[in-house]
């Protein structure tokens, strides 16, 4: 629990990857606290620190002896309806956390409850010594309140039908998140496709797209297309196929086609700026494809 | 509706246009900065240009928009505005090549003129406001169509501040930047991700806030009993309003099953010309890398449940009818929803929906059009409901049950998980004690000298940067996730060297300086709101 263990991770993958994470921050701020947040209605996340004067403040508290036979404990109070002064919650349980460790997530069971939570020392013989007390936090409530508000009175069947018009039945059961949602699409399309095909691409909320889908093994894939360019009097009207084309400022273009199989026929023509020049020039091209 | 009938029932659509801050004077081309030029695009422009027809052809309409400070930020950035505008007309560029190179492929020759037309079409508005669309949104207030409303400053996640003053600051810095770009104070607020804890109200009532948005949950699990379910809004204790999410609405729109965007007929997102075309031809319409990405520019539709390279090509009369239909659709599912619930609410029922703004236009390409004819339909074929904004019906309905809110979010499950998991929560130790910090820094330096205040508000710039519900939601998306820990990262470890400088008196200028000038949102913000109370 001293400084130099702050930061660690609970699994093996994480830790390597927080070690990124964390470059340049802190590994603790040499404080002795304890935060804890709501995730959910059953469960809080608490991170803690110990900072190394309050360790060896509570070495010298209880002995050497007593700290390095000790173990490392969460103490979570229910504290609903108390004003809490460290001995009076409703009841509390413990979470044994090893000396490295400065995060838990912590499963209450139990709705509609207000929670505090101890970071402290068991020692051998039973007693409980706390290092920092968490701020006061009540987790989000779930459920339909049993309270009804006498102006605002409805019978029971009606507020049933109620809440099942206004979708009770689908909370926390479906997002509508729009990332997951296309992400969820994409892996629809990567699972119809041959897994070969898409090299990791993975998706989000701007997933990278992938390379069009091909077959497994060997393969080939080929098309044309046709280049027209030329040039001509900056300030004439140019049309190919009888659409005009913008020239740039030195009278030149560039038109690109695709060519299917048959015959074609590109016609271009060029007028001069008062209309009384025109000059024309036709390509018949010719694809095929065996 | 037209005339002057009392209607039966009320809908209220609140889009909430949000993208985090992203600018990088620093390089000469930025991946990341695309997602805002992408939302012009797709979204922001087409909207605007779809309100804006509404007025000329005497549509009536209400709809509420959320757009962030960020976004605000961003869309008012002379620097990312005069990108956003060279890449529309590098696109351009390409669509009209892209005609005639499809003239003997008359599958794809029409799609590639929609989007010329569409491209065309946003440069148009573009130049009419001279690249600050924000102005176009603002006359449209103005003229009572649209409600703007803001969001929290940064888009943080409040229900995880453990301080109070960095919840004021949020929302305080919130309120003054719309007024910079507004004019007014903001009657509502969309709290980042739609999260609630009961409490953040009354910091809302401070700021003159009127009302917010909540999950349907928030409200049918408030205490005591909500007795119009989601379909009226409640006053929290502090007598700031809230409004709740209709679920029926949210699944015609985002179900799997019966979404409307994923119908075989609309455009495919996945498969994009970026990948499709000649690679030296799409070269230069590429970023500086040269890697194949997406460029907006999309030919197929979604076909069914097939691969990618299987997809057909889009037929744009038909989405447009299928638009049609499903705008009609929604209308008449509205119409027997307002019928049935106004029989058994003895009350006129209000049903609000709230999506993503980005939604419509970005991920679900015709999502503008459907707007489109959703809002016309509903002005001239019906007479059941008619559309309102939240202080509208406020004033018609200021009688509403008073109830204490549950804490709850739009994200997945309903509440903080995705926000606060394995991938994420190492953040927090940080913006907790980067928030402590700033309130010390600010009641220490109630007056400080010239440099020492930029230093003090670049240090509280750096902090609100750091706290973009964004980077923790990517974390969990798996998807940038380096992008959004280096953000994280970046802005917390500026934060503590201006920490450290104000703490020793030894401000360097030219750090706070170049600082100013790269994360330069908030111009006029005053770090001395920090200064309240410690938790």
């Amino acid at each position: 629990m001293t400084e130099n263990l702050s930061s660690r991770f609970k699994t093996e993958s994480s830790a390597s990857a927080a070690v990124g994470r964390i470059t340049g921050l802190p590994r603790g701020y040499g404080d002795t606290k304890i935060i804890i947040l709501p995730r959910d209605p059953l469960w809080m996340y608490a991170y803690w620190e110990v900072a190394s004067q309050a360790y060896a403040e509570l070495k010298k508290k209880i002995g050497e002896d007593k700290l390095s036979g000790g173990k490392w404990m969460l103490r979570v109070y229910d504290i609903t309806g108390v004003a809490f002064d460290g001995t009076n919650s409703n009841r509390f349980f413990d979470i044994a956390i090893g000396s490295d460790i400065d995060n838990w997530y912590i499963n209450v069971g139990e709705l509609n409850r207000v929670w505090c939570v101890d970071v402290g020392v068991i020692t051998p013989d039973g007693q409980f010594v706390s290092v920092a007390r968490s701020n006061v936090l009540g987790l989000p409530r779930q459920g339909v309140s049993p309270i009804t508000d006498e102006q605002w009175a409805i019978l029971q069947q009606e507020f049933d039908r109620l809440l099942r018009l206004s979708g009770v039945d689908k909370i926390g059961r479906s997002s509508f998140d729009l990332t997951k949602l296309m992400r969820e699409r994409w892996e629809e399309i990567v699972s119809l496709s041959l897994p070969s095909s898409f090299g990791g691409a993975s998706s989000g909320a701007r997933p990278v797209a992938p390379e069009e889908a091909r077959a497994k093994g060997f393969w080939l894939k080929a098309d044309t297309e046709l280049i027209v360019y030329g040039a001509t009097e900056p300030d004439a009207r140019l049309t190919v196929q009888n659409q005009p084309v913008t020239l740039r400022p030195d009278g030149s273009f560039t038109l690109r086609f695709y060519l299917p199989d048959g015959q074609q026929e590109y016609l271009i023509e060029a007028v001069s700026k008062d209309g009384d020049m025109k000059r024309q020039i036709t390509f018949v091209v010719g694809r095929e494809t065996k | 509706m037209k005339g002057d009938m009392e209607p039966r029932g009320y809908w209220c659509l609140q889009l909430h246009a949000h993208l985090p801050y992203v600018r990088h004077p620093e390089y000469p081309d930025f991946l990341e900065e695309d997602w805002l030029y992408e939302a012009i695009t797709e979204t922001y422009l087409p909207l605007l240009s779809i309100f804006e027809k509404f007025v000329e052809d005497g549509v009536d309409f209400r709809i509420t928009m959320s757009i962030t400070p960020p976004l605000a930020g961003m869309l008012s950035d002379n620097l990312l505005q005069s990108r956003y505008y060279n890449k529309l007309n590098k696109l351009i560029e390409l669509c009209e090549k892209e005609i005639w190179r499809t003239i003997n492929l008359p599958q794809f020759n029409e799609t590639a003129r929609l989007y010329e037309r569409q491209l065309k079409d946003c440069r148009r508005i573009w130049e009419k406001y001279h690249g600050n669309i924000l102005t176009g949104f603002r006359n449209l207030q103005d003229a009572g169509k649209l409600e703007i409303i803001t969001c929290c400053a940064t888009h943080g996640f409040l229900p995880l501040e453990t301080y109070r003053s960095a919840v004021r600051a949020q929302v305080r810095i919130a309120c003054q930047d719309y007024e910079r770009h507004f004019g007014r104070r903001p009657r509502g607020i969309w709290l980042a991700e739609c999260a609630y804890v009961p409490g953040i109200d009354e910091e809302l009532k401070k700021e003159g806030i009127r009302y917010f948005f909540l999950e349907a949950h928030g409200i049918l699990y408030g205490t005591p009993r909500p007795r119009y379910g989601v379909f009226a809004p409640v006053y929290c204790p502090s007598g700031v309003a809230a409004f709740g999410r209709d679920m029926e609405t949210a699944h015609q729109v985002w179900s799997a099953e019966m979404g409307y965007p994923g119908d075989a007929d609309y455009r495919e997102f996945y498969r994009d010309l970026g990948y499709d075309l000649d690679y030296d031809y799409v070269r230069p319409y590429l970023h500086d890398d040269g890697v194949r990405r997406n460029i907006g520019l999309k030919y197929h539709r979604i076909t069914g449940k097939v691969p990618l390279s299987d997809k057909q090509p889009y037929n744009p009369g038909w989405a447009m009818n299928k638009a049609a239909m499903h705008a009609g659709n929604f209308m008449f599912n509205r119409e027997r929803q307002v019928e049935h619930l106004s029989g058994m609410l003895g009350r006129t029922p209000l049903v609000t929906s709230m999506y993503d703004a980005e939604l419509f236009g970005h991920w679900w390409f015709e999502g503008p059009n459907f707007i489109d004819f959703l809002f016309r339909k509903i002005f001239y074929d019906q007479k059941t409901f008619t559309t309102i904004t939240p202080s509208e019906y406020l004033e018609k309905f200021p009688k509403n049950q008073v109830i204490t809110p549950a804490a709850s979010s739009w994200g997945d499950k309903g509440y903080y998980e995705v926000w606060l998991n394995g991938a994420n929560d190492w953040v927090y130790r940080h913006l907790h004690k980067a928030s402590e910090r700033m309130a010390e820094l600010a009641r220490e330096n109630p007056s400080p000298d010239g440099v020492r205040r930029r230093a003090l508000n670049q240090a509280a710039r750096e902090l609100l940067l750091a706290q973009s519900s964004d980077w923790a939601f990517i974390m969990t998306t798996r998807t940038m996730v380096e992008y959004a820990e280096k953000r994280t990262r970046d802005h917390l470890l500026n934060f503590n060297n201006l920490f450290e400088q104000i703490k020793r008196s030894q401000v360097d200028e030219r750090y706070v300086h170049e600082l100013e000038n790269k994360n330069n949102i908030f111009p006029l913000i005053d770090y001395t709101v920090f200064a309240a109370e410690a938790r």
